[in-house]
């Protein structure tokens, strides 16, 4: 900056010389005109200096070394002015470079950006707007941040105490609906409290596992897995025998077992519920597009299908097509939680219908065990388990 | 029939778990807190614990590790959170296995048959590889001509895999013939009884001679 500085001095100084001689060249041959002459030679100290006899005009090479020493007066003076410009101009546009900058580095999302104000003048004054303006959007997000948080650790401590007073009941539950004396209303009140503790135990226990992924603390335990084997036993295991399998035999991929149940057993109990028989899966592996190979599992089943308005919304929690369906045997979270797992996997499910008719519930996962998450393995035991 | 080791400090809890525990026809007796349970443990026998984390005074993971210093009796953790800290934290300190609250007693009374089980083989021959010696009609363990001293858990997953040499067993496998657990068992109870099994039969745990790790498969017996 220093450098540039200079150098316009030196280049304004130097154009006002040529200017000086070339105004020297021009007019020194002629008679100034009157009034210019008199303002020049006007005053008695300019006319003392360049005439030798006062009361007569100046000689004439007098006259043009009086001019030269004028124009290289107004060269210097007009050289310091530019100098003064830039200076002033510098020190407006280097706090409105930086303001610029800092704006910038908001928009990027960082809150914590200040400037520090220098001087008294409006500029200043910006600067300590934008300051202020950061800080309280930076408190504001601060506060919004917390508030989820709290939001969501209150989700997870009212489920956990939940879980105290449902293990006593869910302990006691099986002796009262066992009980042979009860017979009648009351053999039917013992039924009802003991599928309604169950339904409650569900409940607390989708909540706490969504809570889990708000939290950021759910895990992938990953092992070799064959997918006809687990798909298999995930039907078998709830008694869905009419649910039709097709898995090529002897595909293996690196997935955590137990969440890839969970995201099996919701999309199939999803379509048992809210489809209709045959209900198919049909597991195999896809190029992805960049190199790699991805699980995708399909669940189709024959029903009427999804409305296409519900479809962006299937994933949300305790979201219902059907407002006026009664509160279904599910927790209102299975397609969430299963949502979640599949994205814990690095994987996603797309819903959609069939063109042949009924629903059909897509899950791809990456099938070359890249996980963001690195799940456990025998030769990577913890040291001190 | 066995007799439970209850410590839970929520009196509805351990009330509620009491009865069922005895209606599934187990002899209970239940504590308030770990230091009774220790007490109690001194006093009379029992032939498993059922041990709540969350515990006023000495919690769940410490009562285990004490427990464990004069003791091979299973341990099943009750956990009221199921999250992996608690699951690692109990694994670590000695537990066999671990339920989740709320617990259906059906799934409590399989996990307590599970691993309060020593099956012996009657008239088995002892085997021997090595400095180990494996008596399965006995039920009897020696290295180096000194007794082992084995929870059932330990003691059942050195049977199995001793009792196929060299062949490979997948923690699936394993978690099925051990803890006979469903097929959705958690692989890191394997994993830390593996660890426990070879801090007491191993000479070198970094370079284990008899329960040995095949890479992304599982583990073996051996070859010796």
């Amino acid at each position: 900056m220093r450098k540039r500085l200079i150098i316009a001095f030196i280049v304004v100084a130097l154009l006002a010389a040529l200017a000086s001689s070339w105004f020297h060249t021009l007019i020194g041959a002629y008679r100034l005109p009157a009034w210019l002459d008199d303002v020049i030679f006007g005053p008695g100290w300019l006319r003392s200096l360049v005439h030798t006899d006062p009361g007569q005009p100046a000689p004439h090479p007098v006259r043009h070394t009086a001019l030269l020493f004028f124009g290289v007066a107004a060269g210097l003076v007009l050289a310091m002015i530019t100098t003064a410009a830039i200076a002033a101009s510098r020190r407006v546009l280097l706090p409105v470079r930086r303001l610029a900058r800092a704006a910038q580095r908001m928009s990027g999302g960082d809150l914590s950006v200040r400037i520090q104000p220098r001087g008294r003048d409006e500029l200043a004054q910006l600067v300590t707007s934008f300051n202020g303006m950061a800080a309280a959007l930076e408190d504001k997000v601060g506060e919004l941040e917390q508030m989820e948080a709290r939001a969501r650790q209150y989700a997870g401590d009212v489920s956990h105490e939940l879980r105290t007073p449902l293990t006593a009941m869910t302990a006691v539950t099986d002796i009262l609906h066992e009980h042979p004396g009860l017979t009648g209303d009351a053999a039917a009140a013992a039924r009802l409290v003991r599928q309604e503790v169950l339904h409650l135990n569900r409940l607390v226990e989708d909540l706490i596992e969504i809570s889990r992924f708000d939290a950021g603390t759910a895990q992938l335990v990953t092992d070799d897995t064959d997918v006809a084997t687990v798909v298999g036993r995930c039907l078998r295991a709830r008694s869905w025998t009419d649910v039709s399998a097709d898995v090529p035999a002897g595909l293996t991929v690196r997935l955590d077992r137990r969440r890839f149940d969970v995201i099996l057993a919701n999309l199939v109990g999803n379509a048992m519920r809210h489809g209709a028989l045959p209900v198919a899966v049909t597991a195999g592996l896809q190029p992805d597009g960049e190199g790699g190979t991805r699980l995708t599992v399909d669940v189709r089943d024959h029903g009427d299908g999804l409305p296409p308005a519900a479809i962006p919304h299937l994933f949300d929690r305790f979201y219902k097509a059907d407002t006026a369906r009664a509160r279904s045997e599910g927790s209102g979270l299975g397609l969430a939680i299963a949502w979640e797992n599949a994205r814990l996997h690095g994987g996603h499910i797309d819903a959609g219908n069939h063109p042949g008719g009924g629903a059909m519930f897509t899950v791809s996962l990456p099938a070359n065990g890249r996980f963001p998450v690195s799940g456990t393995e025998p030769q990577a035991e913890p040291a001190r388990l | 029939m066995a007799t439970v080791l209850l410590v839970e400090d929520d009196p509805a809890a351990r009330q509620g778990l009491e009865l069922a525990l005895r209606r599934l026809g187990y002899g209970v007796r239940a504590a308030e807190t770990g230091e009774a349970a220790l007490r109690d443990f001194q006093g009379a026998a029992a032939d498993v614990v059922v041990l709540d984390v969350m515990l006023p005074g000495l919690d769940g993971f410490e009562v285990c590790r004490r427990l464990r210093r004069g003791s091979d009796i299973p341990v099943i953790m009750l956990t009221a959170r199921g999250d992996d800290l608690d699951i690692v934290g109990g694994l670590e300190a000695g537990a066999d296995d671990y339920v989740v609250k709320p617990v259906e007693p059906r799934v409590l009374d399989a996990r307590i048959r599970a691993v309060i089980r020593r099956t012996a083989r009657a008239g088995a021959p002892a085997e021997t590889y090595g400095e180990l010696m494996i008596d399965r009609g006995s039920l009897i363990v020696r290295r180096a001509g000194r007794d082992v001293s084995l929870t059932p858990t330990e003691l059942r997953l050195l049977l199995v895999l001793s009792g196929s040499p060299r062949q490979v067993f997948s923690r699936e496998q394993l978690l099925d013939l051990v803890w006979e657990h469903d097929y959705l068992g958690d692989s890191r109870l394997v994993d830390a009884c593996v660890q426990r099994l070879r801090a007491k039969i191993e000479t070198d745990t970094s370079e284990p001679r008899y329960i040995q790790t095949v890479r992304g498969f599982g583990y073996r017996f051996g070859p010796v």
